[in-house]
């Protein structure tokens, strides 16, 4: 091969790479290089810095090589090189220096390792995350709010998030906010920042980052910041239990026992499903063409807030198709008092929790008392809507590799078990899945 | 005089050698030991490499349906412990046993039967933990295992049970080769080769061998405690009886930071072989190479935390370990250096070991600096569990210890089959794999910054991943492409090669001045080494003036080759052959035979094989616990045990080699 | 061997120490680690036991309300652990016996210090004693309600004392296979090279077994 063919061709190659790098200086929807937190900009701050040393010793390096290599190659009729053993000025240089540069990097390391871990001032936002394989588990000790799979933040309060996990070790990421931690069994780990003021309402995404099993690719959440005023409306809202009842009361009745700490407020007093004070369910009610709405027994019901769906950016959106061979029944409406008699006798209440529902009271799955103010479910996996609500209760784990929640739908064949799901075993025909969606679309 | 007066040897009761399949069963000879490993390990190599072509197959685009989830986390997990244990590792351990006793000028290494031994069980060690794959056995807890997800409780198939006994049988294959090669480098050099003589990759060897022996106890200790919980009910990992699973981390890491150097030195050390040979000039700052290898080993002891920034062991640890890690980067930056500094001023010759060896400093510096970036941990909890630090270790290990197994067997083909590779297929083979390997993982640099996950058997759309992860794909089957020109080019070569004589390259070792292939005894005579570049001594004794020498001066090499028995050199280094054209093989100039030299050669024997079979069989037991009847449980163990104490007894009791009669 | 050419003769040696000398301390070395392994584990678990029996305090148990006393036995480990230190001592008198084979044996002390079957048997004996009050140690925790599954207690200190205890055994049966030859043939200088092994190897586990004995034994 004739040699400067060769060089030319590397100094093509090498130009080639620096068109990638170049091109690929876009930064995606999910990128870190935006920090939109303190925490994320201290990062920020070392990640420049190491960039700019890398990228220095990169083309100083790599110069360096491509230049002797071209430089010194073989001529014909060259004599024999001479034999240089070393240079001991040479090795001192090139060690000294990189020690240098690496020192420059250690100081602000170790400087924002104490400042980031340090621990978060008593006046942040307390979250508890709890992983589960494959969901996230949230709670607002400060708010009685205890939800799954979506985090609400108010910008400029810092937020501190008190990491554990129920069972193998997960990864809590928001790449846009800063960096990760892990959730490590029989350990509390902290992570906190203050998503910046200046922050729109907006949508971001969260993974798991530790290998936790089959679905470790799907257990996904969101994070929506919010202006402050909004997030206490959401919080308290979601503190509340729902008024979609099973008893008609004659006098307010306490909110049942569930998973929930202490300082909830009292439950509104809570009445039958179409007659309910929610004013989401009035409308619900009026479009399904029930009886007037009745005023509210207690306390005035607050809306609550839930982030635009419109808004949420395309990256924030669930785009995972259907699994093949899944399918419901079209044309198929679903009765939600029916729904709701059916859910409270099916498998659900055993893993399920629904304030302001006796019957379900289960600690095993996430909580649904708010279940139709979440955007996604499977946790970010799909969308929350009626279809895919029908589909995952049909067939969770098509839907979702390896997870626990059973097949429901009859007729169904398990992927885990790989036996066909009976009535007889606590199956749902199209019809009371219908049924039971329809029901969980009250529970704002 | 040279003639010899060949000694009395007493008559071997059996042949030395056998032919044919029993022949590699029981040979003791270190080559054929080092080419049993290389064509096992090359056979791992594309086995990790079809596992990542379905890896790369899967991830071209978002929510694709190539492979299930459950078949795609058994395929990411095997890639690894393939590429790791039954690929790299064992590459390396091809080159320590065909070069290492040839460039200290010994006869074999210090126990033969040991060496097959260490074979056997890597073997059937690989099939253990290669096999279940086809039945949807396979380990799926990533290669790194971490707890509590490959316990009981969270994964109760025989997935992990065949992971943790496998690697156990692997482990205790390379601790023997560990004592091995640090007896044999420590007791068998050369007179003269003391050890600031020794040839570079004999030297990173040997610092891998320290590493090897001083790691493997400790994954060995932190798999028992795995074997433990699940097969005896143990606690060690167990999170309801209060285990801590950072214990797992930590012994694994230990461990697993010392394996990574384990699979780079070698490597290293290849290219501080073949450097100074295609630059004609000797290798820039030996000394210092040296050091820098040793520091890196021992250092390596002290940075494992740094795989554990975001596990929230608090600001001292994670700044004592930032430190250490960036305190690595020192040596390691000083050897590309003084590789750069080698070839400057020289004369290079691109042949394609020289072509890999380059691309060795390319691709490890680009490595090296996001490993830099990895070493603070602030900026580290961006890029640790995604797709940015498996950009990172893939540069190192592929771009890095792959490059530079490659160069080595672009060098040495020549020596252990008399027949060169074919440079042309060589050139497309590098350029394929260099232009392959840096589009595979160049991109990933990106998609881990934009927020991808590792070990996700699939991504969403619109998460702006897409097109890194195409151009990953295509990057990963021009890899394949390569990488099957590579295997095609071994083939035919092996075959229908240019024939080599010596020394085709021009070289200053000890190993290129015998035939290729060597005779069974390596050395007619044991050479007394002085200098650290004794072929190169002989050739321009004045260029190798400034290198240590015996206080006695300049003796001239004392090595005979082929079948003369002068006492002055015979030797005919060939630096400027063009490799398409050698010299005859060494065999057609009738090379004498070891009895009529009066070399004892050990005994080809089965019961290394047969021991490593009872052993394996013995461990394998356990993986029958899932049966409801313990019968074959208790067979394998007894029965293996069996067979293991009768192949032992056998061992320690008949002779490695004929008795020498002393005159 | 040599020649006039200065060869060297086969068996030559760089250090001038034969190559199982140097594989022995290789070894050492490693099981120096697996044994590091080990007693970190066991001292990073201390006291993160959640349930009893413990090592050094007694431990009520909440259901039942037995009380479980501190479980380990200080006197009679000590015990154990001097007898194991003799048999170093029995060790070094058997490679002594060996390498001394040929000496001529005056008085009836020196032929009593020479017989290299009578101190490999009094070794063994020794390691064997040893066992023996490990597994009366170990089956009276299990009566008393520490199995190698109760707690992180249990499984580390099983675990440890466990390896340990298989490492004396393959001693054990090492140094009778030795004793075995010594009957049948005679162990002399010839052999004393294998005998020497086998002593670093016993008197290794030993200082293992200090080790063990100082940290989980007798530090609180």
């Amino acid at each position: 091969m004739p040699h400067p063919s060769r060089a030319r061709r590397r100094v093509t190659l090498a130009a080639l790479v620096a068109v990638c790098v170049l091109a690929a200086c876009q930064n995606g929807p999910n990128t870190t290089f935006e920090p939109h937190s303190e925490f994320g900009r201290a990062i920020d701050g070392l990640w420049k810095l190491l960039l700019h040393v890398g990228t220095v010793v990169f083309i100083f390096v790599e110069t360096l090589l491509v230049y002797t290599i071209i430089r010194f190659r073989r001529r014909e009729g060259q004599p024999e090189p001479k034999h240089v053993h070393g240079n001991t000025r040479l090795e001192i240089l090139w060690t000294v220096t990189p020690a240098i540069v690496l020192a420059c990097i250690a100081v602000p390391t170790v400087r924002t390792i104490f400042r980031t871990q340090a621990r978060a001032t008593p006046d942040a936002l307390q979250v508890e995350v709890y992983g589960h394989q494959w969901w996230w588990e949230f709670r607002y000790p400060q708010y009685g709010v205890v939800t799954a799979n979506e985090v609400y933040l108010p910008i400029g309060r810092k937020v501190n998030f008190a990491l554990r996990t129920q069972d193998v070790l997960h990864s809590f990421w928001i790449p846009q906010m800063g960096g990760k931690r892990d959730l490590i069994a029989n350990h509390t780990n902290y992570l906190w920042f203050t998503p910046d003021s200046s922050l729109g309402v907006l949508d971001w995404n969260g993974t798991c980052n530790e290998y936790c099993g089959l679905s470790h690719a799907n257990m996904k959440f969101r994070v929506f910041t919010v202006l402050p005023a909004d997030f206490e409306r959401w919080a308290h809202h979601q503190a509340l239990a729902t008024t979609v009842g099973a008893v008609p009361p004659t006098t307010p009745v306490a909110a049942p026992a569930t998973a929930t700490p202490a300082g909830a407020p009292a439950a509104p007093a809570r009445v039958g499903i179409r007659s309910a004070p929610d004013p989401l369910v009035r409308t619900v009610a009026q479009v399904s063409g029930g009886a007037p709405a009745v005023a509210p027994a207690s306390t005035v019901v607050d809306s609550g807030y839930v982030f635009p769906a419109d808004r949420m950016r395309s990256n924030v959106v669930a785009h995972t198709p259907i699994p093949d061979g899944l399918a419901f029944s079209p044309l198929v409406t679903g009765d939600a008092e029916r729904g709701m008699q059916t859910y409270n006798k099916s498998a659900c209440i055993g893993c399920h929790a629904i304030k302001g529902n006796p019957y379900s009271a289960g600690i095993v799955g996430p909580n649904l008392t708010h279940l139709a103010s979440r955007h996604t479910i499977a946790a970010g996996l799909y969308p929350n809507d009626t279809d895919h609500l029908r589909l995952w209760i049909k067939n969770a784990r098509a839907m979702k590799p390896g997870v626990i929640m059973p097949v429901l739908g009859v007729n169904e064949i398990d992927p885990l078990t790989h036996a066909r799901v009976t009535a007889a075993v606590g199956g749902l025909t199209d019809q009371q899945i219908a049924d039971i969606v329809a029901y969980l679309q009250l529970l704002r | 005089m040279a003639t010899l007066a060949a000694p009395a040897i007493a008559a071997a009761t059996t042949p030395t050698e056998y032919s044919g399949v029993w022949g590699w069963i029981t040979t003791t000879d270190h080559k054929r030991i080092g080419r049993l490993y290389l064509f096992t390990a090359l056979f791992f190599m594309l086995w990790g490499g079809a596992e990542a072509e379905i890896i790369r197959t899967q991830l071209r685009a978002p929510n694709m349906h190539f492979v299930s989830a459950a078949t795609y986390n058994e395929i990411f997990t095997m890639h690894g412990t393939t590429m790791i244990f039954l690929a790299v590792m064992p590459l390396s351990a091809a080159f320590f046993n065909l070069l290492i006793p040839l460039q200290i000028g010994a006869r074999d290494v210090a126990f033969p039967r040991l060496n097959a031994f260490s074979y056997w069980v890597y073997v059937l060690g690989g099939i253990v933990i290669s096999l279940p794959i086809f039945f949807h056995a396979a380990p799926n807890g990533g290669w790194f295992g971490y707890t509590p997800l490959t316990t009981n409780a969270y994964s109760p198939g025989i997935n992990i049970d065949v992971w943790v006994i496998g690697l156990q049988i692997l482990g205790i294959s390379s601790l023997a080769a560990g004592f091995n090669f640090i007896t044999t480098i420590i007791n068998m050099r050369a007179p003269g080769m003391n050890l600031m003589r020794m040839p570079m990759f004999t030297w990173m060897s040997f610092v891998v061998q320290f590493l090897i022996i001083l790691a493997f106890p400790v994954i060995t200790v932190a798999l028992i405690f795995l074997v433990f919980d699940r097969f005896f009910g143990t606690n060690f990992y167990t999170t309801a009886a209060g285990a801590d699973p950072l214990l797992w981390q930590h012994l694994f890491w230990i461990f697993g930071h010392p394996e990574v150097y384990i699979l780079v030195l070698p490597a290293f050390g290849l290219v501080s072989e073949v450097l100074p040979t295609f630059a004609r000039k000797p290798l820039f700052g030996y000394p210092v190479m040296v050091y820098s290898g040793i520091l890196i080993g021992v250092l390596g002891f002290g940075v494992w935390a740094h795989h554990m920034f975001a596990v929230g062991m608090g600001p001292i640890a994670d700044s004592f370990f930032s430190l250490t890690t960036m305190l690595i980067a020192v040596p390691t930056g000083v050897k590309i250096f003084n590789w750069i500094f080698t070839l400057w001023g020289g004369a290079i010759r691109f042949t394609v070991a020289n072509c890999f060896a380059i691309g060795l400093l390319a691709m490890f510096t680009i490595g090296g600096i996001s490993g830099v970036m990895h070493s603070s941990p602030p900026a580290d909890l961006q890029q640790t569990d995604t797709y940015f630090v498996v950009a990172h270790f893939h540069y190192v290990l592929f771009g890095g210890s792959l490059m530079g197994l490659f160069a080595g067997i672009y060098y040495y083909f020549p020596k252990f089959t008399g027949r060169l590779l074919d440079e042309r297929l060589g050139y497309w083979h590098f350029w394929l794999n260099l232009l392959g390997s840096n589009l595979t993982f160049f991109p990933m640099h990106f998609s881990g910054l934009n927020g991808m996950p590792r070990r996700i058997y699939t991504y969403d759309a619109d998460q702006g991943w897409d097109t890194y992860n195409l151009l990953s794909t295509i990057g990963a089957y021009l890899v394949g492409v390569a990488t099957l020109i590579f295997i095609y080019n071994i083939l035919r070569s092996a075959r229908h090669g240019q024939r080599a004589g010596n020394d085709p390259w021009g070289a200053p070792s000890l190993e290129w001045s015998i035939a290729s292939p060597p005779p069974i005894y390596n050395f007619e005579r044991i050479p007394t080494v002085t200098s650290r570049y004794p072929l190169w001594d002989v050739k321009d004794p004045q260029l190798t003036a400034d290198v240590p020498h015996t206080e006695q001066g300049d003796f001239r090499l004392r090595v005979v080759v082929g079948g003369e028995h002068e006492g002055t050199v015979q030797f005919h280094p060939e630096p400027d052959v063009d490799p398409r054209h050698g010299a005859p093989l060494a065999s057609e100039r009738g090379t004498a035979t070891a009895a009529e030299l009066g070399i004892p050669i050990p005994y080809s024997t089965a019961k290394p094989f047969f021991a490593a079979l009872g052993l394996v069989i013995m461990l394998c037991s356990l993986l029958t616990s899932h049966l409801d009847t313990h019968v074959p449980m208790y067979g394998l163990l007894f029965g293996g045990a069996a067979v293991l104490v009768a192949s032992l007894y056998a061992w320690f009791t008949s002779p490695l080699e004929p008795e020498v009669a002393h005159a | 061997m040599t020649t006039a050419t200065g060869d060297v003769g086969h068996g030559y040696t760089t250090t001038g120490l034969p190559n199982r000398k140097i594989a022995i301390w290789a070894f050492i070395g490693s099981e120096c680690m697996l044994f590091a392994s080990l007693i970190s584990t066991y001292l990073i678990y201390k006291g993160r036991s959640l349930v009893g029996p413990f090592p050094h305090e007694a431990w009520t148990d909440a259901t039942t309300g037995h009380v479980y006393q501190p479980i380990l036995n200080i006197p009679v480990t000590s015990f154990s652990t001097f007898v194991l230190l003799m048999s170093s001592l029995a060790m070094v008198l058997a490679l002594a016996a060996v390498e001394n084979a040929d000496v001529p044996k005056r008085t009836v002390g020196d032929r009593i210090l020479g017989n290299s079957r009578l101190w490999l048997f009094v070794t063994a004996l020794l390691g064997t004693t040893f066992l023996g009050c490990q597994a009366y140690e170990f089956t009276s925790f299990v009566h008393e309600g520490l199995s190698i599954k109760t707690n992180l207690f249990g499984s580390s200190f099983f675990t440890l004392t466990g390896f340990h205890g298989a490492h004396v055994t393959a001693g054990v049966l090492w140094l009778l296979t030795l004793l075995a030859i010594d009957m049948k043939r005679g162990l002399g200088p010839r052999d004393a090279l294998n005998v020497d092994i086998a002593a670093l190897y016993w008197h290794f586990v030993d200082v293992v077994w200090i080790a063990i004995f100082t940290l989980v034994y007798l530090i609180k």
